[in-house]
């Protein structure tokens, strides 16, 4: 349980997908003008993350790692090299499933959050989150608390970021800065800040 | 054919998958022995380094840093037994396999665990440096977490198994310039010559939280601090405290002690 | 447009980073070191000229239906070739860069590209605009990545170019330059400078002051 905690802590606040790895930036960078926006593409993301990465991780411990195919008595074929063509395919399917889903049996929920998935299936965090579960081998409950933790980290940053480009708004940037160039330092000065958290120990 | 027709999704996905398939697997079936070769010269790098036997200065090719790796007595020790175990393969063991794995592996209870294990291998490979059928030094593999990564290191102990000789951590991820001071020369040098335990055999060895003063009482136990990596540096005490500890290879050193290692044959070291 | 200017026009005009915020994720954790940048540039070119290539080579034969999966395929089986290449021939840089040479994936260029252009042009013209938006997140890569090692560390590619002071020379390295978030604050200012010069990339702002006509004294 309390493995599940600290990795849950530590993918939000000292592993930030978005802050620390700087992964999802372009939907990040592109989105984050509103927090109404935000907060519905947050949510998006926490769903998706929750359930790609547990499920990459029942597919890699399953089938693609060394020896993983021992209930098959293949125990010595090795299939890890495979591991970025299944993941990005199975979280290319598993989104196309959720929004026929949404759509199917949730509509308003689809007009809310539907039309952000489309966008995740390329979301470098996603991908990211099941590249860096396989490189720290996490085991199944650990790979439900950090793929939690992970999308909860990045719907953090996203919606932080929204908030301070709402204040901006009203402050005078210099042209050449406008848009781009001042969220750009923006993020970065909230990286800082999320390093500051780093240290603190369960 | 159709481009809208479902046959013709159908086959187009069909071959694409068979093509991409085909030439991802030829890719890695090629490369892969000279990938392992990659890992096998890495690991006779880093291990290498600490025997002492390299000259200062040499920088041995590929092929002659292979065969020097390849004539080190290596040999698996069971860590919780505290003794040599011969029924395990040293060449081919995989110690960071065998941490994940719930029958070569053990979970490290709450009270030891410093360094943030979790689980640790129940075997581990180390390397006995002889000179003139005398123990010199033994390298232990170690490893811990730390602030944003594991440290994967090694230890060399002077033959009383006490002493320092060299320590090196060849795989980390902490924080340019803070952290990843753990790797530079000068501090490591330091290491050489530290004594982990002290006469009652309690675990002296640190980072200090400042500088040492030479001729203090802890100056034989520690090494100076790394500025602006207290996490780090608390991460290596710790994980070196768990090594050297109870937990850790202390049982089998204890055993070693009492029982020196004998320097097999060539011909037995070459079959286990 | 000419085969000139698909070269050129993403270099500047049009740089993928600066212009389209695009692919910009993995540009900026590995920008600490110009070797590793070096070589993340040159891996992320040869995976888009492939794609660009192959998906033109099909086009004509690719089901709407399909289409995205069959793209995303094709680059991830790409990918997965350069990584194993990588880990047997330039292993220590292969184990920093791992995971981000995987993320190319996902990185908005090689889709965006391979959308845009590889689908609907010759197999010459997609390679050639390959290779214009490869050098285009090249350069990018490679100024972020000069500065920060340059006055981070006071190396570049390895080679000590600075004296430390701790090795008692004169230059005291900028250790902000070492940490993540100044990539972001050297691609911010790179951005002011193109913009400033480019003056057309401007974005507008979303509010702008209302001018209350003024009325002359005396007329």
């Amino acid at each position: 349980m309390s493995s599940f905690i600290d990795i849950f802590f530590r993918s939000v606040f000292l592993e930030n997908l978005a802050l620390a790895y700087f992964l999802g930036m372009c939907t990040f960078l592109a989105v984050s003008k509103q927090v109404k926006t935000t907060l519905g593409l947050g949510i998006t993301v926490i769903v998706v993350e929750g359930i790609s990465v547990p499920l990459n991780n029942l597919i890699y411990n399953l089938l693609l790692r060394d020896g993983a195919l021992g209930w098959l008595q293949l125990g010595h074929l090795d299939f890890s090299f495979l591991g970025l063509l299944s993941q990005i395919a199975v979280i290319a399917a598993m989104i196309q499933i959720l929004e026929m889903v949404l759509n199917r049996f949730f509509p308003a929920l689809y007009n809310t959050l539907g039309v952000y998935l489309p966008l995740l299936t390329v979301n470098c965090a996603i991908l990211g989150a099941s590249l860096f579960m396989v490189q720290r081998d996490y085991n199944f409950t650990e790979s439900v608390a950090y793929g939690l933790g992970a999308g909860f980290g990045w719907a953090l940053a996203i919606v932080a970021l929204a908030g301070l480009r709402e204040k901006m708004k009203y402050c005078d940037v210099p042209e050449g800065l406008q848009g781009l160039g001042i969220t750009f330092i923006t993020t970065g000065l909230l990286s800082l800040a999320f390093m500051g958290i780093a240290g603190i120990q369960f | 054919m159709n481009n809208d027709s479902p046959a013709k999704a159908f086959l187009v996905v069909l071959l694409v998958a068979v093509v991409c398939s085909s030439l991802v697997s030829a890719a890695v079936v090629i490369l892969r022995p000279i990938q392992l070769n990659n890992q096998l010269l890495d690991r006779s790098r880093n291990i290498m380094q600490l025997t002492g036997l390299l000259s200062a200065g040499a920088e041995p090719g590929d092929e002659e840093m292979l065969a020097l790796y390849k004539s080190l007595d290596s040999r698996i020790v069971d860590i919780d037994q505290g003794s040599f175990d011969s029924t395990v393969n040293a060449d081919t063991f995989d110690k960071r396999r065998a941490a994940s794995n719930p029958e070569l592996s053990v979970v490290v209870p709450a009270e030891y665990d410093q360094a943030r294990l979790g689980r640790r291998s129940r075997y581990a490979p180390v390397y006995l440096v002889w000179q003139e059928n005398k123990l010199d030094r033994i390298i232990l593999p170690i490893r811990g977490a730390a602030m944003w990564s594991t440290l994967y290191g090694y230890l060399a102990l002077e033959a009383d198994l006490n002493t320092v000789a060299a320590a090196t951590f060849y795989e980390h991820a902490e924080t340019p310039g803070l952290g990843d001071q753990i790797t530079r020369p000068d501090w490591l040098a330091q290491w050489q010559g530290r004594q982990i335990y002290d006469a009652q055999g309690e675990l002296r060895f640190a980072v200090s939280a400042g500088r040492v003063e030479p001729g203090s009482s802890k100056a034989q136990y520690e090494v100076d601090a790394l500025t602006g990596a207290t996490v780090t540096a608390d991460a290596v005490t710790s994980l070196v405290h768990y090594w050297l500890g109870p937990h850790g290879y202390k049982p089998f050193l204890d055993q070693l002690r009492e029982q020196p290692p004998v320097q097999s044959s060539p011909d037995t070291v070459e079959g286990s | 447009m000419s085969l000139k200017q698909s070269l050129v026009t993403p270099l500047l005009k049009e740089n993928p980073v600066t212009l389209h915020v695009l692919g910009i994720c993995a540009a900026l954790a590995i920008t600490n070191s110009l070797t590793s940048s070096l070589i993340m540039s040159a891996a992320m070119t040869i995976v888009l000229v492939i794609s660009n290539a192959t998906i033109s080579m099909i086009r004509k034969h690719l089901p709407n239906s399909v289409r995205i999966i069959v793209q995303i395929t094709i680059i991830a089986s790409a990918v997965t070739v350069i990584d194993q290449l990588l880990t047997a021939f330039l292993p220590e840089t292969a184990r920093t860069l791992s995971v981000y040479i995987s993320l190319i994936v996902t990185n908005c260029i090689v889709l965006g590209r391979a959308e845009a252009c590889a689908m609907k042009s010759s197999v010459g013209t997609s390679i050639l605009d390959a290779l214009g938006n490869g050098l285009g997140y090249g350069v990018v890569l490679v100024i972020v990545a000069t500065i920060r090692e340059l006055f981070g560390k006071g190396s570049l590619m390895g080679y000590r170019i600075l004296e430390l002071v701790q090795d008692g020379g004169w230059f005291q390295p900028n250790e902000m330059l070492m940490l993540p978030p100044s990539a972001f604050f050297i691609i911010g200012f790179m951005v002011w400078v193109i913009r400033s010069w480019k003056t057309e990339q401007q974005e507008r702002s979303d509010f702008e002051p209302i001018l209350l006509a003024v009325e002359e004294e005396g007329s």
